[in-house]
């Protein structure tokens, strides 16, 4: 599935990867591959983006998941 | 006709202010391109975020929410954003009429306070008798040109977000130069807060998502979001439109400066001419002198 992970100042990630794990508002959320429409908004924490070649993190304070035919866009605030 | 050292000396100093003039230009020009990179970074952000919420509140009802509010407008705070720096045209001059004339016509009746970003706002503020909030909304306003991030613009939306919780301000209201390109930059007024809740479109809610927490609660935690994007893409607008400005303005010295040394090097050969031609006629008129 495809990733995006942007801030108003920068992207922080683009690219496929197998799964990704947020810090949604009510607990950790976890999104594989075919999920289904999905917004959530997030708490601080870390992301965790899973590829191929290995595990990101990536820190934020706030922001908003939304999931939709494969492709995942985390609006980091 | 003016003596050949003069002309000489004037050519000198236009020249030099050409260069400082094309200089600048070439500074601004370099500014700009980055300030436009920063527009085009946060513009994915911004529309992803909007059509989120529209999405959203176009099944709820998101005029419930505090920031939502009207209320009969009697203390109205306008953000005024301009530069630090002059040498830039009409750019500031802009903003600050265009506050003179929404005080003179839509908030005639109103209390009216300003909160001045950037430097040359602050001076014009000396001459009326708009009361500063800088001192207790958000101390020095205009550093946040220094380091223009999405992290310092939230600070200031924040502050502005609770002053109108507190109602202190009825409504807020930022006015700043919105980018068109490098040449034009048209001044904007934009009703900050009580936000206006998205049109709704028919077509929107196709989707069926699963939210969690609920869409309310969701709502409720993209609204301040969105309006911290929104002062920051007006930040970030009259950033740019600053660079634009100053580099139309620099370009137009630059041109100016170019045509005046134009002209004094006509006049100082002109004058060169003339000296060697008397100089000549004088060396002839003795010859014949002594001829005779």
């Amino acid at each position: 599935m495809n990733i995006e992970i942007i801030t108003p100042d920068k992207n922080l990630f683009k690219g496929t990867a197998d799964s990704i794990v947020v810090p949604g508002t009510s607990g950790l959320i976890g999104i594989l591959n075919d999920h289904a429409p999905f917004i959530t908004t997030l708490q601080k924490g870390q992301v965790v983006v899973t590829t191929s070649k290995g595990e990101q993190t990536f820190d934020v304070k706030s922001g908003v998941v939304e999931v939709l035919n494969n492709n995942v866009i985390v609006l980091a605030g | 006709m003016a003596n050949l050292k003069e002309i000489r000396n004037r050519i000198t100093s236009v020249n030099s202010t050409m260069q400082i003039t094309s200089a600048m230009k070439m500074v601004s020009a370099a500014k700009l391109k980055r300030a436009q990179d920063a527009i085009t970074q946060m513009k994915p952000y911004a529309e992803k975020l909007q059509e989120i919420l529209t999405n959203l509140s176009s099944s709820l009802d998101a005029s419930e929410n505090e920031y939502a509010q009207e209320r009969e407008v009697k203390n109205v705070l306008i953000v005024g954003v301009t530069s630090n720096r002059g040498l830039c045209g009409g750019f500031n001059n802009n903003v600050v009429k265009k506050i003179k004339t929404l005080v003179a016509s839509e908030y005639k009746n109103c209390n009216i306070s300003v909160l001045p970003v950037g430097k040359k706002i602050n001076d014009a503020l000396k001459y009326t008798t708009w009361e500063s909030a800088s001192s207790e909304l958000y101390e020095h306003p205009e550093e946040i040109w220094n380091d223009l991030t999405f992290v310092n613009g939230s600070k200031m939306a924040d502050s502005l977000m609770q002053a109108y919780k507190r109602g202190q301000y009825d409504q807020i209201v930022v006015v700043y130069n919105s980018f068109i390109n490098a040449a034009s930059q048209i001044v904007k007024n934009e009703q900050f807060l009580p936000v206006q809740v998205p049109e709704q479109t028919e077509d929107s809610n196709t989707i069926d998502y699963v939210y969690d927490p609920s869409k309310k609660e969701i709502v409720k935690d993209l609204i301040p979001n969105s309006l911290r994007i929104r002062l920051y893409k007006a930040l970030l607008d009259s950033h740019a439109s600053e660079h634009g400005a100053r580099m139309t303005a620099m370009h137009q010295a630059t041109d100016n400066a170019t045509d005046l040394k134009k002209d004094l090097q006509l006049t100082y050969n002109k004058a060169r001419q003339a000296a060697i031609t008397s100089e000549i006629l004088e060396i002839v008129g003795g010859a014949e002198a002594l001829a005779n």
